[in-house]
């Protein structure tokens, strides 16, 4: 790899890795959705170093076009005021531990990618390799067969979704739907008065 | 043959499924709809049957490769599968009209589940695994929802999802490190790099650790068993069955070809460097926890869903002898999850015929005394406990026997024993139940429960009952099905 292609990889590997850091620890719903853009702005541009640019494409469309912006619609309806309340049980263990898993992650990465200097290459990728038509001929055509299992798995999803949201809520209130409801209720008071104001 | 016959089974559950879906839109009568789905069920394991009897050897099963391996061992599941999957149809057909809970989307949702176990048992490559292992499971968390108006099962669903998802994410890191060590995603193409020495390496093992999370997770074995009682008790009692008998023996199918067949070269499956000795630890953690757990339940449904994750550790004590008696312990793991599909379903399924609307049997204060007001319903419940426990002259006494032979024979002496002494403590808590049933009389004033009457679940629990004996006093012709299961799935 070239100087420039090296510069360009770490780039967007450093950016990635600090959206995804921003969108795991931002107490503001909204600057975690926008840190989760970050982190899908720069695995596209990854992509795209990797010669999949049908792919890089498809990232953008779908999840920075579509879910983040999902993202976003729910936290608007769920007002800016619900947020979870801060929950320090265990944040010492939680640390050590996924700091633990990170660690040995790492640590293994690293070993890997050193033993692998030796191990036979992975075969090189056809010019067209990314493109729509490869993309189409391995999806229609050597995979066909999960392709087409696939339609299970959104079938059940749909039917599932159906079914969940078709049965009758529960009665109780908990203590999640409290907060909302009453989110919304000082959401609305509030609101009122400022509109008011606004037309005088 | 050809290549529609060999994959029937499948086909036969889709189309089915497809065509009750679309019955329930356009029909008023829900009451067929568990007919429908049990007579779907039931025709895709004959017709995996009929394959099994006809052979595939004319068929072009090579050209599904890598993706699907249709072979004995895939064949058996897609009957076990079925089998189970028919029993809680007909518990649902009885259950939820019952419960008000008589929605159609339910039956829809339990065969495409059943697909989604039966695509599990079939996959031969990480891709395909991983389908299959969703559909399922998003079918198991939506039938946990079901009963969306009591907390119980809401927050028995979000555990399971939420858990669920996590394992499904460990286990997609495990697979992407494995592709990336051995450059492929077929399972035997991943064997073919294990043996040629990608196994040694760092990220061999780690992959190997993250996967066998998600593979422990799957059939709930300790510790990634939290989600279990709850998501248990939380569901709807056919959905319950269901998710201890299908669900569970999707994840033990794709625990066996994933470990057996991936990771069955020497090096991974060695005492020294392997999974055996990961998995034998879960095996006695698993089996003591639950069943030290369970005798302390006073609700039935827990303790049957703390039951089930003991009988995950007992099957796994066969996954470990898999290490040195193949063919051997891997028939009697088969022929466990067929014991156990029987006796849990039958189960499940006494306990629905001990509850009616309003007054489900749930604690054992529910069920004192109704072996005396109502042994027609006591009487079964009984005997599938006993099953469950492995007294003799029932499926799971054979089903334990096995197992143990196969532990034994392999020279996992400590392993047989401490399974035996948990099968003994076991035996405490379904006995307790058969005490509180018999023995006891309800308190004064508490609600006495009543059995429900329905045609559906006095069907499953006969049928039930009948295998329960059949299994149990001549288990021979199915342990030789098992044995020839096991054969077809290459080490």
């Amino acid at each position: 790899m070239s100087t420039v292609a090296n510069l360009y990889f770490y780039l967007c590997g450093f950016i990635a890795v600090c959206g995804a850091m921003i969108a795991v620890t931002a107490a503001n719903p909204v600057r975690g959705a926008m840190g989760l853009l970050t982190m899908i702005l720069s695995v596209a541009g990854l992509f795209l170093a990797l010669h999949a640019q049908f792919l890089a494409a498809i990232q953008l469309i779908v999840y920075a076009g579509a879910i983040v912006v999902l993202f976003l619609f729910v936290i608007m309806l769920l007002g800016p005021s619900a947020r979870a309340p801060r929950d320090q049980r265990g944040s010492v263990s939680r640390g050590f531990f996924s700091g633990l898993f990170v660690l040995v992650a790492l640590v293994t990465m690293y070993l890997s990618a050193r033993a692998a200097v030796h191990a036979d290459p992975l075969p090189m990728a056809d010019n067209d390799f990314g493109g729509i038509d490869a993309f189409a001929k391995s999806l229609f055509g050597e995979a066909l067969i999960p392709f087409e299992l696939s339609s299970a798995l959104l079938m059940v999803a749909v039917i599932g979704a159906v079914a969940v949201a078709r049965g009758e809520a529960s009665k109780v209130e908990t203590p999640a739907a409290k907060r909302l409801r009453e989110a919304r209720a000082s959401f609305e008071t509030g609101a009122a008065p400022s509109t008011g104001e606004a037309a005088e | 043959m050809s290549l529609i016959f060999a994959l029937s089974p499948l086909i036969v559950v889709t189309v089915g499924a497809l065509l009750l879906m679309l019955a329930e839109a356009f029909s008023k009568n829900k009451e067929g709809l568990a007919v429908g789905s049990t007579m779907v069920l039931t025709a895709g394991g004959a017709f995996a049957g009929a394959v099994w009897m006809k052979g595939f050897e004319g068929a072009d099963v090579e050209s599904l490769a890598p993706w699907l391996i249709i072979d004995r061992f895939s064949l058996f599941f897609f009957m076990l599968l079925c089998l189970g999957g028919a029993l809680a149809t007909l518990l649902a057909g009885g259950y939820l009209p019952e419960h008000r809970l008589d929605r159609g989307e339910f039956y829809s949702l339990l065969l495409f589940t059943t697909l989604g176990a039966m695509i599990l048992s079939a996959a031969g490559d990480l891709l395909t695994v991983f389908l299959g292992l969703e559909t399922m499971s998003l079918g198991a968390y939506c039938m946990t929802a079901f009963r969306r108006a009591s907390v119980r099962s809401a927050e028995g669903a979000l555990k399971y999802f939420l858990l669920g998802s996590f394992a499904a994410a460990i286990m997609l890191y495990g697979f992407a490190l494995l592709y990336g060590i051995t450059g492929t995603t077929s399972l035997v193409g991943i064997s073919k790099a294990m043996r040629a020495g990608a196994s040694h390496g760092p990220g061999a093992i780690f992959a190997l650790i993250l996967v066998l999370v998600g593979l422990i997770f799957k059939v709930s074995g300790v510790p990634f068993h939290m989600w279990t009682p709850d998501a248990y008790e939380g569901a709807p009692t056919p959905a319950t069955t269901y998710m201890s008998v299908a669900v569970k023996s999707g994840g033990f199918a794709m625990m066996l070809r994933v470990l057996i067949t991936a990771f069955g070269d020497p090096q991974s499956m060695s005492w020294g460097s392997g999974w055996p000795p990961a998995l034998a630890l879960v095996a006695v953690l698993t089996m003591t926890v639950a069943n030290l757990t369970a005798g302390q339940q006073e609700s039935v449904k827990r303790m049957l869903a703390y039951s089930s994750i003991a009988h995950a550790g007992y099957l796994l004590v066969g996954v470990v002898a898999i290490m040195r008696a193949h063919e051997q312990a891997t028939a009697s793991v088969l022929f466990y999850l067929l014991t156990y599909t029987v006796s849990t379903a039958g189960a499940f399924g006494a306990l629905i015929l001990c509850g009616r609307r309003g007054a489900e049997a749930v604690s054992l204060e529910d069920l004192a005394g109704i072996g005396k007001r109502h042994p027609a319903a006591a009487l079964p419940f009984a005997l599938f406990l006993l099953s469950l426990a492995g007294v003799p002259p029932t499926a799971g006494f054979f089903g334990k026997w096995f197992i143990f032979r196969a532990a034994m024979d392999s020279g996992f002496y400590w392993l047989t024993i401490i399974a035996f002494i948990n099968s003994v403590i076991g035996a405490y808590y379904y006995l307790r139940v058969l005490v509180f049933m018999y023995m006891r009389e309800p308190a004064a004033g508490a609600p006495v429960a009543t059995p429900m009457r329905s045609g559906y679940v006095s069907t499953a629990l006969l049928v039930s009952a009948v295998l329960v004996l059949a299994l149990g006093l001549c288990p021979s012709t199915s342990l030789d099905v098992a044995v020839q299961a096991a054969t077809g799935l290459g080490g």
